[in-house]
């Protein structure tokens, strides 16, 4: 009897796992610090990769196909998981919209069409770069993780907890360590990062997208240029998966330093987890605007 | 009454674009320019309309209608319902007026294709703008640690009922006593009735190669064909590419009778081999193969082609120019010539010219 009872628990250890996949790797981290070894996850976008593009694979639907729960980001960012989704064939997934307890911003007024270029018309979708909009992420998973696997809400609440404790440990060390950023003026490739600049006090002054997905014009390369001579604007600063050819072409007419973030966990070296994602980008950028940070 | 359900798809169209539960609608429309013997040539395939949306939490409706650019009247090129997560074991259904799932490219739209024209070849055996026909398709999602899916379809039309951009009897030895096609003749007395299945398998080597492979077979009362294919695509990033596509059919054109085979048959070897790299956001170029064969009558063709496409933003507008090698029959001779083909296609709405 005992070796069936153990027999039974090992199993169900092995098995009985809540099977989630997410869009991005930002959430397939905080499910994976929520879940601990209660989940096992599986991210289809890579960190590195371009979340607003990426090529509908059957083997995304097969990923998916056995799932419990998916965890998409929302606001027309990840289109593509509805096609993954259905293409899996599972009639039993919870679909998970992340952006739904977010306090979202840019959402465009009037009519939305596409001489705005690859606007999003619930509103800018990059929310996960607010480390707060991180703990309200983290609170839904846990959420949803307790629907799926009762038994385990303690475990969840326990990491969740803990999750929050040390986000809010970092954004405390963040505030102190990286004050000097508040007030920076930069230019961003694209625009990811309202989120981002609004948490930690940096002034967006333009973007190389004359248009949200519409690549730089010279016209507007010339417009770039002249306003960073005339605004003396330090620092350009791009997604990782952006090449490097326009704002090097910037920087050499204009001496202005050039930069690349990490959107998502997993999109450059240092950005291993959620936490690790903002330390990265914003030692990063003090370096580039040459201001202290310990 | 078509021009009627039209015009009523439209209207709700424009009248719901706004709300949050809308289908969704699109058009695509063209221009192309083509030379053939310092002949230059302006047209337009008319435009595609499409109107998808989910009926349920669990299927999907799609619409096409194209208007050509002519007097004719608006065709209903699809009009499908699927259920993909409704149903249990991992089956899938399709419903309606629909193109089979049958080869690697007959389920995609002309517009997707980065070589401007569909393979002569594979357009002698499933139309100038492929089989769609009425029926009902159960997909099913194989238990195989792969992505592996079992296609078996139904339809109440063959493909000798659909519009051969070139017909494959124009290349049939006529004295040949023993070949007979009679393409449209007898349509009345033909039970058109066609079934197709295809099993196909989809493979990550890793994070950036893909493979994927598939065999086909269709049949009708008199028709039948056997087909393989595959793709591997090697996407390292957003902006960059290499697709290597080939597929191969072999089609038996012979007269079935009470199930039997009456005549001996006449065969046609089609397929077609492309290599297409994206290079970066805007650009790709590509070149294409395309072969056909009839085997009693000896006539084949290998015909080749290069093509560029340029899509500056969004992919919402296209640019395309294909210069490659035709095939045609003058005056009792075949001739080849070299034949450049520029075409634009623009979108509105999210049905896109070509797909990532």
């Amino acid at each position: 009897m005992k070796k069936q009872i153990i027999l039974f628990t090992l199993l169900s250890f092995c098995f009985g796992k809540v099977r989630v996949v997410t869009s991005t790797t930002d959430l397939a981290d905080i499910v994976k610090t929520i879940g601990g070894d209660r989940v096992t996850v599986t991210s289809i976008a890579r960190g590195n990769q371009d979340p607003h593009y990426v090529e509908i694979l059957p083997s995304y639907m097969f990923k998916v196909k056995k799932a419990d729960i998916y965890f998409m980001v929302g606001m027309e960012l990840d289109l593509w998981a509805k096609s993954i989704i259905d293409g899996s064939r599972n009639r039993h997934i919870d679909v998970v919209d992340c952006s739904i307890e977010i306090e979202k911003m840019e959402i465009p007024t009037g009519t939305v069409d596409a001489r705005m270029g690859d606007i999003h018309r619930f509103g800018n979708p990059h929310y996960w770069l607010d480390p707060k909009n991180g703990k309200r992420i983290a609170k839904l998973i846990a959420e949803k993780l307790t629907n799926a696997e009762p038994k385990s809400s303690d475990l969840f609440r326990k990491n969740l907890d803990a999750f929050n404790l040390q986000l809010d440990k970092a954004i405390l060390d963040w505030e102190k360590r990286f004050v000097n950023l508040q007030g920076k003026k930069l230019i961003y490739y694209h625009n990811s990062w309202p989120y981002f600049s609004n948490y930690f006090g940096l002034e967006t002054v333009e973007f190389l997208e004359p248009k949200p997905g519409i690549t730089p014009s010279p016209a507007k390369l010339n417009h770039i240029i002249q306003r960073i001579k005339s605004d003396d604007i330090m620092v350009i600063a791009s997604e990782s998966y952006f090449s490097d050819r326009v704002p090097k072409f910037i920087a050499s007419k204009t001496g202005v330093k050039t930069v690349k973030l990490a959107q998502s966990v997993g999109a450059m070296e240092g950005a291993d987890s959620y936490i690790h994602l903002f330390e990265t980008n914003l030692k990063i950028l003090s370096q580039a605007f040459g201001v202290e940070h310990d | 009454m078509l021009q009627k359900l039209v015009g009523g798809l439209i209207f709700s169209g424009i009248l719901f674009s706004q709300t949050m539960a809308n289908p969704q609608f699109s058009i695509v429309g063209d221009l192309v320019m083509d030379q053939l013997q310092k002949d230059p040539n302006l047209s337009s395939s008319g435009i595609e309309i499409a109107v998808q949306g989910y009926v349920n939490p669990f299927a999907r409706a799609d619409v096409y209608l194209h208007k050509h650019n002519d007097d004719s009247p608006i065709e209903l090129e699809e009009a499908v319902i699927t259920v993909e997560r409704g149903l249990p074991f991992g089956f899938g259904l399709r419903a309606g007026k629909f193109r089979p799932d049958l080869g690697k490219i007959n389920k995609d739209h002309v517009h997707l294709f980065p070589f401007i024209e569909a393979p002569k070849g594979i357009s002698m055996v499933l139309g100038e703008e492929f089989y769609a026909a009425t029926g009902l398709e159960v997909n099913w999602l194989t238990p195989l640690p792969w992505y592996s899916n079992l296609s078996v379809g139904y339809f109440n039309s063959d493909i000798s009922s659909h519009d051969h951009g070139e017909d494959v009897s124009d290349h049939i030895d006529h004295d040949h006593d023993d070949v007979h096609f009679d393409g449209e003749q007898d349509n009345e007395e033909k039970q058109a009735t066609a079934f197709s299945a295809r099993w196909s398998h989809f493979i990550d080597l890793n994070e950036v190669n893909h493979f994927e492979f598939g065999t086909s077979y269709y049949t009708d009362y008199e028709k039948s064909f056997g087909g393989a294919d595959f793709k591997y695509k090697w996407r390292p990033n957003k902006y960059r590419s290499l697709t290597i596509q080939g597929e191969m059919i072999q089609f038996e054109l012979g007269d079935k009778h009470e199930e039997k085979t009456v005549h001996p048959k006449e065969v046609l070897t089609a397929g077609y081999l492309l290599v297409n790299f994206q290079f970066n956001k805007a650009w790709n170029v590509g070149v294409m193969g395309d072969y056909w064969d009839f085997d009693l009558a000896d006539i084949y063709s290998m015909d080749p082609s290069i093509f560029i496409g340029f899509s500056p933003a969004e992919e919402s507008a296209v640019l395309r120019i294909r210069i490659g090698q035709v095939a045609n029959d003058h005056e009792g001779h075949h001739e080849k010539y070299l034949k450049t083909t520029a075409q634009l296609i623009w979108s509105l709405g999210p049905h896109k010219p070509h797909r990532y």
